[in-house]
């Protein structure tokens, strides 16, 4: 039997029921639209294959597996040589947290039986989103920073003064303080920083990164720990 | 499960909870390791207090307090790499994701929102029509002594706060998403829906902003004592530290399954807070969360106290269903 390609590892999606149901003009719209999904949809599908032990049955393999599905909030089914699953809400702990749903299949190859997998993850999408929705706050703060009025010319009369230090902390070699800054410079000093989009930028640039990062990590994570159960005797 | 009597309350009877320090476990390790997570916190803590006390006029500013808070935040995630208290509670991808997006939140959207309509906006208005000369004697007082009365002062608040969403539905309801939380890691602090976030984040610090040291001594405090509330590392603290200051002992057992535990240690910083008011227990948990440990997603997060107040006020307030007479 032909190896599965991951893109006939489709899960039972909703395409599937609409494929049925639909007319063939909504039909092929669908079919277009899953060939347009397929340039963007590696952002939060992981697929992938581990090579079963010789001599191991599928029935043996799928059976290896079944404990990372009996988990709280976690729905299984299998059928034959396929395993599909759906999470809801999983808890921090289980070890497929990341991902929503997926179906692993065991297929044949000249070279012997296969795990193949396909898994996608909600978490990886909105990580990669993540850095839109803070460059929109970004935007935010600028457009807050444009209405603000300029800072007031008189300055409180406590800024005109220095304050007094203390003489035990004058004795212990503590900095004196320094004459507050005129106008209210100080103040609107940190106003601006309050109205800086900086740390919108740096969050964005921290999500980008986390995507990477998480994209690469959780696709050899879950590959590592199909491998190992498998393994296990 | 028959529970531990604390005072009058019986603890423990929904879940497992540890009472008492004796029964709470040690670092495990050589003698290198128990000095460090023996002595790492009040080590830090007094680092902290000395440089902002003597740090030049120059470098005594908010950014620097920002840029340290930062650095201190990334080796903390280090110790939990290193010695966690839990495994359970180890820091997966996923939760470090979902713990920085409430972070940059609170960086971004809810620190506007503060600043146009929460404390800052208050604090400013009343600065503008205060006599200053009325706070000369807390102006002239030594400055460990301010930065621990504006420490004590938020802190007291936040006591109170925080008592109050415990006890208090509409308060409630948007605290309840942070105690969804099924571990302790060191950004869980910021796990919450933004209405809490932003409540939580009204306090009077801002208010003493024309001493500049004493902040930014209080917020070292701060810094060296409330960031290990939320924290996956298993330290010896030592005796004094834990009945002074706050620890994740406490803090986890505030959000213990057990429903008697989470009404307990309410403060931040300062647990003789809760123990001048009956509400310390000093103990642990390991299985943490509400429902029996139900996972939120993160859009359950943002909308749970708008559907579950909905739901509230119609039982309440709702016309009753008519019911067809036999």
């Amino acid at each position: 039997m032909e190896l599965l390609r991951p893109d006939s590892l489709r899960l039972p999606s909703r395409h599937a029921q609409a494929d049925a149901a639909q007319g063939d003009i909504e039909k092929a719209r669908s079919i277009g639209d899953r060939a347009s999904l397929r340039f963007v949809d590696w952002i939060w599908h992981i697929s992938g294959s581990v090579p079963l032990a010789p001599e191991q049955s599928s029935d043996e393999a799928l059976g290896k597996l079944v404990p990372l599905f009996r988990q709280p909030g976690t729905s299984y089914e299998r059928t034959g040589d396929t395993l599909t699953f759906r999470k809801k809400d999983p808890v921090a702990q289980d070890k497929m947290s990341v991902f929503d749903d997926g179906i692993l299949r065991i297929e044949k190859a000249v070279t012997g039986s296969v795990l193949q997998y396909h898994l996608t993850s909600r978490i990886l999408l909105l990580c990669f989103l993540a850095p839109l929705l803070f460059l929109s706050f970004a935007g935010l703060t600028l457009v807050a920073g444009k209405f603000e009025k300029p800072p007031a010319k008189e300055s409180k009369k406590k800024k005109d003064e220095v304050l007094p230090q203390n003489p035990i902390d004058k004795f212990l070699g503590a900095p004196a303080p320094e004459k507050p800054k005129k106008d209210g410079a100080d103040k609107s000093e940190e106003d601006d920083n309050k109205l800086s989009p900086t740390s919108a930028y740096v969050f964005a640039a921290l999500f980008a990164s986390l995507y990477a990062v998480g994209r690469i990590l959780e696709s050899r994570l879950i590959r590592a720990l199909f491998k190992k159960k498998l393994l296990e005797s | 499960m028959d529970g531990v009597l604390v005072g009058k309350r019986l603890i423990g009877t929904q879940a497992p909870v540890t009472v008492g320090w004796e029964n709470i476990p040690r670092v495990e390790g050589g003698p290198v390791k128990q000095f460090i997570f023996t002595w790492f916190q009040p080590t830090m803590l007094f680092a902290l207090i000395a440089f902002w006390y003597y740090a030049p006029n120059s470098i005594a500013k908010t950014s620097t307090a920002i840029g340290i808070g930062i650095g201190f935040r990334v080796l903390l995630l280090a110790l939990e790499w290193v010695n966690p208290r839990y495994e359970s509670w180890r820091l997966t991808w996923k939760e470090l994701v979902t713990d920085l997006f409430y972070v940059g939140l609170g960086f971004t959207v809810i620190g506007l929102a503060e600043y146009y309509i929460g404390s800052d906006a208050v604090i400013e208005a009343v600065q503008h029509s205060f006599d200053w000369h009325k706070l000369a004697w807390f102006t002239g007082l030594p400055l460990l002594v301010q930065a621990f009365l504006i420490s004590f002062i938020f802190d007291f608040g936040q006591y109170w706060m925080h008592r109050g969403m415990h006890n208090w539905y509409p308060l409630w309801l948007p605290h309840s998403v942070h105690h969804y939380i099924t571990q302790l890691n060191i950004n869980k602090g910021a796990v919450g829906n933004p209405v809490e976030l932003f409540l939580i984040g009204l306090g009077v610090g801002g208010f003493f902003d024309f001493l500049p040291r004493a902040v930014l001594l209080a917020g070292a405090i701060s810094l060296g004592i409330g960031t290990y509330q939320h924290i996956n590392v298993r330290f010896n603290s030592p005796r004094w530290w834990r009945f002074l200051f706050y620890t994740t002992e406490h803090h986890s057992l505030h959000h213990s399954q057990d429903y008697e535990s989470t009404r307990s240690n309410y403060s931040n910083n300062f647990i003789f807070i809760d123990r001048m008011f009956g509400t310390c227990i000093d103990g642990e948990a390991e299985l943490l969360g509400m429902e029996g440990g139900r996972r939120m997603s993160i859009s359950e997060q943002m909308t749970y106290p708008f559907t579950e107040g909905w739901k509230a006020i119609k039982e309440r307030f709702g016309r009753p269903v008519a019911v067809p007479a036999e």
